[in-house]
This record gives C-alpha cells, structure tokens and sequence, in this order.
C-alpha cells in the first residue's frame, strides 16, 4: 500500500489506523485516543481531512450516526495497510536499534 | 455566526454535506484555539484542491459526474486566470512602448533577454491555451449544429462583439475629438473598457461551455495544454521579476517616472502588474493541481 493516499496527511493517517485498530471510534474519541498514545493533539481539519482521505481510498468506514456522532471503524483493507506499514516500521526500527549497538 | 461556522462555511458544499454535522459536533466540545483555526482554514484549501473528498458515500454515476463538472471548473478558472494575466502582460506591454525601454533593452543583455523570455513564453502560453481551446469551441459549436440551438453561437460571438465595439467606440470618440478629454475620464474609458470586454468575454465563454456537453476525454485532454500555459505564465511571472530587478540596477531613472497607466509612477504600475502576474499565476497553479487530480481519479475509474 503505496503512501500517496496521505498527502500532507500521511502521519496522521497512520494514527488513525492505529487508533481505530484499538475498536471503532468517532472522530473526538479519536483525537483524544491519539494524544493519549502518540502525545500528539490533532487539528480538526487535520483530523478529517486524513478521515476523508482514509475514507475514499476505502480503508476506513463510517457507521451509523449515534445522534451527530459518526464512528469509524477499521475495513479489511485498512487491516491490511495499517499490518503492512507497521510490519516496515518494526524492520525499520530492528535495523536502526542493530546499528546503533555497534557505536 | 459562530467562528466555527464560519470556517466551516469555507469548505467545499459537498464535503460538507458529508463532515459538516460530525465536524461541528468535535468543534462544540472545546473551545477554537488560533491554531485549530489555522488548521481549519489549511483543510479547507486541502478540501478545495481535491475535490474527490467528501464523495465516497456517493453513489458512482454521481460521483464521476461531480467529478467531470469540478475538472471543467477547475479547467476554467484556469481560464479565467490566464485572461487576468493577458490583461496584467497587457499593461506591460504598454509599458514597454516608450522608445527609452526598447532602447535599453537592446543595450543591455540580462535586461534584453529577459524580455525575450517573457515574449516567447507569452506566445508559448498563447498556444497552450489554443491547443487546449480549440478542441473544446469546435464541440461546443458541433453541438449546437446537431441541436440546432443559437445561443452558443452567440456566447462564443460575444469576445468577438465587445472587442468590435470597444474598438469601434474609441475610434468614435477619437474622431469627435476625445483625444480633448480630461485625462483621467480618457485614461478611464480606455483602460476601464479592456477590462470590461476582457470580464464580458471570459463570462461569455464560460457560460457557453457549461452549457454545452463537453466529454470526459476533451476535459482531461486539456489538462495537458493547460500545464503547458501555467508553466509559461510562470516563466512570464519570473522573467518580468528578473527585467524589473536589471532595469531597477542598471537604469533606475526609467522607473523613476510617471509613465505608468493613467500617468501613475512607473514603478507603482509595474508592481501591480507584477502582482496582477502573480495573483493569476497561483490560481492557475492551484486549478491546475486541482484539475491534475481530478484527471487522474477519472482515468482510474474509467479504467477499472
């Protein structure tokens, strides 16, 4: 899964991913589960632009609303990016961890 | 209105039409700090450059229709910059009329070749804008064949009708002695009455290929010529930056004056045309980015 579908929010997408693995979430709850784990507080138009985004390349769906609350859930295909993108950062992070040993 | 809907009011009708309810909800729960406001207003510019967001829900049909209506607005706002840009390169152009300019021009090599990089690039983005035109007016009068319908003769007729009649006007009022005018009134109508034709003209064109039913392929064929012009236009931009600096270094006496439009300073008309060229220049920019999006989403799913 190429990392074009981010744009300027490829980080936060990630973060998304990530939060909505932990169950489904409306959007504050995800803001707020992502400053919980992250340390990172997300601007609302951040935030949904990387929603809508996430949206459109199918890797999240909305569910029904609960009164004006939409939550968002993980899809299968979403499952496999956010697999796919953190299985590359654990290489990542094995190799700089190997490298930094060796100093 | 509450701040937080007024920048909301700053996204795209569909997206809101998705977000707006989820959206404001998240905005009630806190108060808006200056940079979540920020953050709003940069989403509402990521929210306008493409387009595609806030479509997913859609039903497809509708979601490639709205998709080839905003590539054909985002064709012609390119359009419309490229217009506010000709008008801007006029001005410079009438500048560059004073035998001192074209003296100097020839005289000195950074200043002459600037202004054959601006010439060239002109012509560049001239034909850019045929190339991608062309097509579309020879549909659009194709179409009004076959449905035997007048009005796009008309609307395509209306650049050719103002500028006749402007011209006609002033070689009128020429004849009966307006060269007698005070000078702001005739500085006034002249340079108010290119504007007008150049407004009138553009309106017109607009009109006629919403109109008309332009296809998907004319449309994302036309992105093509369309970068073209908005590289050229760039190249004008810098290529009259880089004159204004030569000129300002190795002959500030001819800014110095007032041979600007309406005998205002030079300099304050060749920084308002530079500004013109700039303003122009970044909405083509970001139609063109809108558009190149949209060109490729549309080529995906005609594809898939």
């Amino acid at each position: 899964m190429d990392g074009s579908h981010g744009g300027r929010f490829s980080e936060p997408s990630l973060l998304i991913l990530a939060s909505l693995a932990g169950g489904a979430k409306h959007g504050y709850a995800i803001m707020d589960d992502i400053e919980t784990f992250a340390g990172t507080r997300l601007g609302p138009g951040t935030l949904y632009g990387a929603i809508a985004r996430l949206e459109e390349s199918g890797l999240i769906e909305a569910q029904p609303a609960e009164e004006r609350r939409r939550p968002y859930r993980l899809t299968v295909a979403g499952i496999a990016s956010l697999r796919e993108q953190l299985a590359s950062m654990e290489a990542f992070t094995a190799l700089g961890m190997r490298r930094l040993a060796s100093l | 209105m509450s701040i937080q809907r007024l920048l909301l009011s700053l996204y795209p009708r569909v997206w809101r039409a998705r977000y707006e309810d989820e959206f404001l909800e998240l905005l009630e729960r806190r108060p808006l700090s200056i940079s979540d406001g920020i953050d709003m207003l940069l989403g509402a510019i990521d929210a306008h450059l493409h387009p595609q967001l806030g479509t997913s829900e859609m039903p497809l049909r509708e979601k490639m229709a709205y998709l080839s209506r905003s590539l054909r607005g985002s064709l012609l706002t390119g359009f419309c910059a490229y217009v506010g840009f000709v008008l801007a390169g006029c001005g410079f152009q009438k500048l560059n009329e004073s035998h001192e300019f074209l003296a100097f021009e020839s005289i000195s090599p950074f200043v002459g070749t600037s202004f054959h990089l601006i010439v060239m690039s002109a012509v560049v983005s001239l034909f850019a804008v045929f190339a991608g035109g062309l097509p579309i007016v020879i549909t659009i009068i194709k179409c009004a064949f076959t449905q035997k319908r007048g009005s796009p003769f008309l609307l395509l007729a209306v650049p050719f009708l103002a500028l006749g009649l402007y011209i006609g006007s002033i070689l009128l009022m020429t004849h009966r002695g307006g060269d007698r005018l005070p000078w702001p009134l005739g500085g006034l109508i002249v340079f108010g009455g290119i504007v007008l034709v150049a407004i009138v003209s553009t309106i017109a064109v607009c009109v006629a290929v919403v109109r008309s039913s332009v296809s998907g392929k004319l449309l994302r064929f036309a992105v093509l010529p369309s970068s073209i012009a908005t590289a050229a236009m760039a190249l004008v931009l810098l290529a009259t930056i880089f004159w204004s600096l030569g000129l300002q270094h190795e002959a500030p006496y001819l800014l110095a004056g007032n041979a600007g439009i309406m005998r205002s300073s030079t300099m304050g008309t060749l920084l308002r045309i530079i500004a013109m060229m700039a303003l122009s220049t970044g909405l083509a920019l970001s139609s063109l980015w809108r558009a190149a999006s949209l060109r490729s989403l549309l080529l995906r799913n005609a594809s898939s």
